[in-house]
């Protein structure tokens, strides 16, 4: 009895669920180890010594900090600081900057009807699918030569010097190709509060702004939160437009230090291992915590079953 | 009351032009200006460095690009890793989903665990595998010594051939995208009433019935935007590349960027970018499609 009791628990799932206890926990296991043990491998090799290293040992036999201590106060160290200070400038102005012009966006398209609403979202939606390098050879230019916009019908022009090997230019580019991603998460988003909500405000006496401010924005945190999670995460991973934009370390952000790296130092695969795994930290850190923010995010803006 | 509506409509519209605006404006400047332009250099002839005057020359540069052999050899292993790295992942992201969608103790570390390899920076993701598969000490060859698959006089150079590169590229890949495409069907998943399965279930149905006859067609939609965000990000692959090889013939995106940032040849490149694009946007189709539908339902 006792037997088939264990057996029914193991192997026979409960009507709503799919995978049976014993599946499930194997499977996890096995998702477990495929994870993690690349992962663990950067670690243990960032904390080893080099002719362990070069004599195949998995784990470190003596384990030391010396690669980072190299990394952070070695030769060649200014560089990799001065990537990441770029690094987080980057990712925070292209953040701030995506979701400020991001949320009045996605607010119009999700909520306020005007002629060629559907178009003009559609039309932005479709520049998402284009690869950057396809425009990659004109910005290049344009950030050579500068960037000019012009407010149309004023003579309000908006003229930089040229932005090449400077996080500005990154910036621009990063901003501009975040904008599709994050004005459809948005207005997805926005979509899902009840319009009662707004219309009550308005019977309130609230004009558009107001209720723009004091009812969608805070009800759409979550939203946000995922959005500019997403946003900062690839601004921190790009590489085709900051391989193309930097030249000197006053503008090169880490996946180009870290890229440096395996050119320069040859063998040292402690001090690489050491400079990836720091690198990989914040967003490896922010994903994890956060990841709840990721998944709703994933869930209410657009992509739902 | 007529009138009220009229100018309240208005109100909106200028409310609504007033928000859009500086979106509008950056996008036209810096996005759809360059798509037009490019365009335009497509059909000149235009090398920055070699101090060649720059002219119309028609169709050539498109002509150069797709009689050239390693615009095909590029296109081809490109394609290659965009099937090969979109079906793996979108198996394994399935059965991952499936599992962590079901109810079960320290379900939120899981979930918060699987996420470290798609926040690993790309370019770290490179160097890891590079890292690994290093012939002598690497953990691949390591593991293969130890498991006594391969002998111990045996040790191949495992990035030494172009073709090859691809698989290795691949597991990289995988490796790092399936937690995405996880993330996404999970996200689908849990939209799916528990009753559907336990209807089903009072007719006996077992894992496999189960499988086919609810949650796949619930998840269509999620199955095919995550389908398509993973070509579109497949069909890009650049970073890996340039760490596991310095063959720009390995991706339409290394051969682009090579012709135009190391040779500078401005025109050729916007060709080629112009050609891959219109790869790409044979998907903009169906990918359209398939928002419009959700939005249609939001």
């Amino acid at each position: 009895m006792a037997v088939s009791a264990v057996r029914k628990r193991l192997f026979e799932p409960r009507p709503s669920e799919l995978v049976p206890k014993f599946w499930l926990w194997l499977g996890l296991m096995l998702l477990l180890i495929f994870t993690l043990a690349p992962f663990v491998y950067l670690f243990t090799s960032s904390i080893s010594i080099t002719p362990d290293l070069l004599s195949g040992k998995l784990l470190p036999h003596h384990p030391t900090l010396s690669n980072y201590v190299n990394l952070l106060t070695g030769q060649g160290s200014a560089n990799y600081i001065a990537a990441m200070r770029n690094s987080v400038e980057v990712a925070a102005c292209t953040t701030v900057l995506s979701m400020i012009f991001g949320i009045l966006a996605a607010y119009a398209f999700a909520r306020v009807r005007f002629p060629f609403r559907m178009s003009m979202l559609f039309g932005i939606l479709a520049m998402q699918i284009l690869p950057s390098i396809s425009i990659l050879v004109p910005l290049y230019i344009m950030m050579r030569n500068g960037v000019s916009i012009t407010i149309p019908f004023t003579h309000i022009t908006w003229q930089t010097g040229s932005l090449l090997d400077s996080v500005w230019s990154l910036v621009i580019a990063y901003t501009t190709f975040s904008l599709p991603f994050v004005i459809w998460l948005l207005a997805g988003y926005f979509q899902t509060i009840s319009k009662d909500l707004e219309e009550a405000a308005f019977v309130d006496g609230c004009g558009r702004w107001r209720a723009m401010f004091r009812v969608i924005l805070p009800l759409s945190v979550p939203g946000i939160a995922a959005t500019a999670i997403f946003t900062l995460l690839n601004a921190w991973d790009e590489y085709v437009i900051a391989n193309a934009f930097t030249q000197t370390y006053a503008s090169k952000t880490l996946p180009i230090a870290i890229a440096e790296f395996v050119g320069k130092h040859g063998m040292d695969w402690g001090l690489m291992t050491a400079g990836g795994f720091v690198g990989s930290l914040p967003p490896v850190i922010i994903a994890m915590f956060l990841y709840r923010y990721i998944v709703n995010g994933l869930t209410a803006g657009g992509i739902k079953g | 009351m007529k009138k009220f509506y009229i100018t309240q409509r208005h109100k909106d519209v200028g409310f609504a032009l007033l928000l859009i605006l500086p979106t509008v404006l950056v996008l036209l400047r810096i996005f759809v200006y360059p798509i037009y332009q490019s365009a335009v250099w497509s059909f000149f002839h235009y090398n920055l460095m070699d101090g060649s005057p720059v002219q119309f020359i028609g169709w050539q540069n498109y002509k150069d690009v797709l009689t050239s052999v390693a615009f095909w050899l590029a296109t081809q292993r490109t394609v290659y890793f965009t099937v090969l790295t979109v079906l793996f992942e979108l198996v394994l992201g399935f059965f991952s989903a499936l599992l962590l969608n079901q109810h079960f103790r320290g379900r939120t570390f899981f979930r918060a665990i699987i996420i470290i390899p798609w926040a690993l920076l790309t370019l770290v993701n490179g160097l890891l595998w590079d890292w690994i598969y290093q012939p002598g000490f690497g953990l691949f060859t390591v593991l293969l010594h130890g498991l006594h698959i391969l002998s111990p006089q045996q040790n191949p150079v495992w990035l030494a051939n172009s073709s090859s590169i691809m698989n290795f590229v691949s597991v990289a890949d995988i490796w790092k995208m399936t937690p995405f495409m996880t993330l996404i069907l999970l996200a689908g998943m849990q939209a799916i009433p528990e009753e559907l399965y336990e209807a089903v279930a009072i007719d006996g149905a077992g894992f496999w019935n189960k499988l086919i006859h609810v949650t796949i067609p619930q998840l269509m939609p999620s199955i095919l935007v995550a389908i398509v965000l993973r070509i579109m990000g497949a069909f890009r692959v650049y970073d890996i590349l340039t760490v596991f090889t310095g063959d720009p013939q390995t991706s339409i995106t290394y051969l682009t960027f090579n012709y135009a940032f190391r040779y500078f040849y401005l025109g050729k490149a916007s060709a080629m970018a112009w050609i891959s694009t219109i790869f790409i946007l044979i998907l903009i189709v169906i990918y359209i499609r398939v928002l419009k539908k959700n939005l249609d339902q939001a």
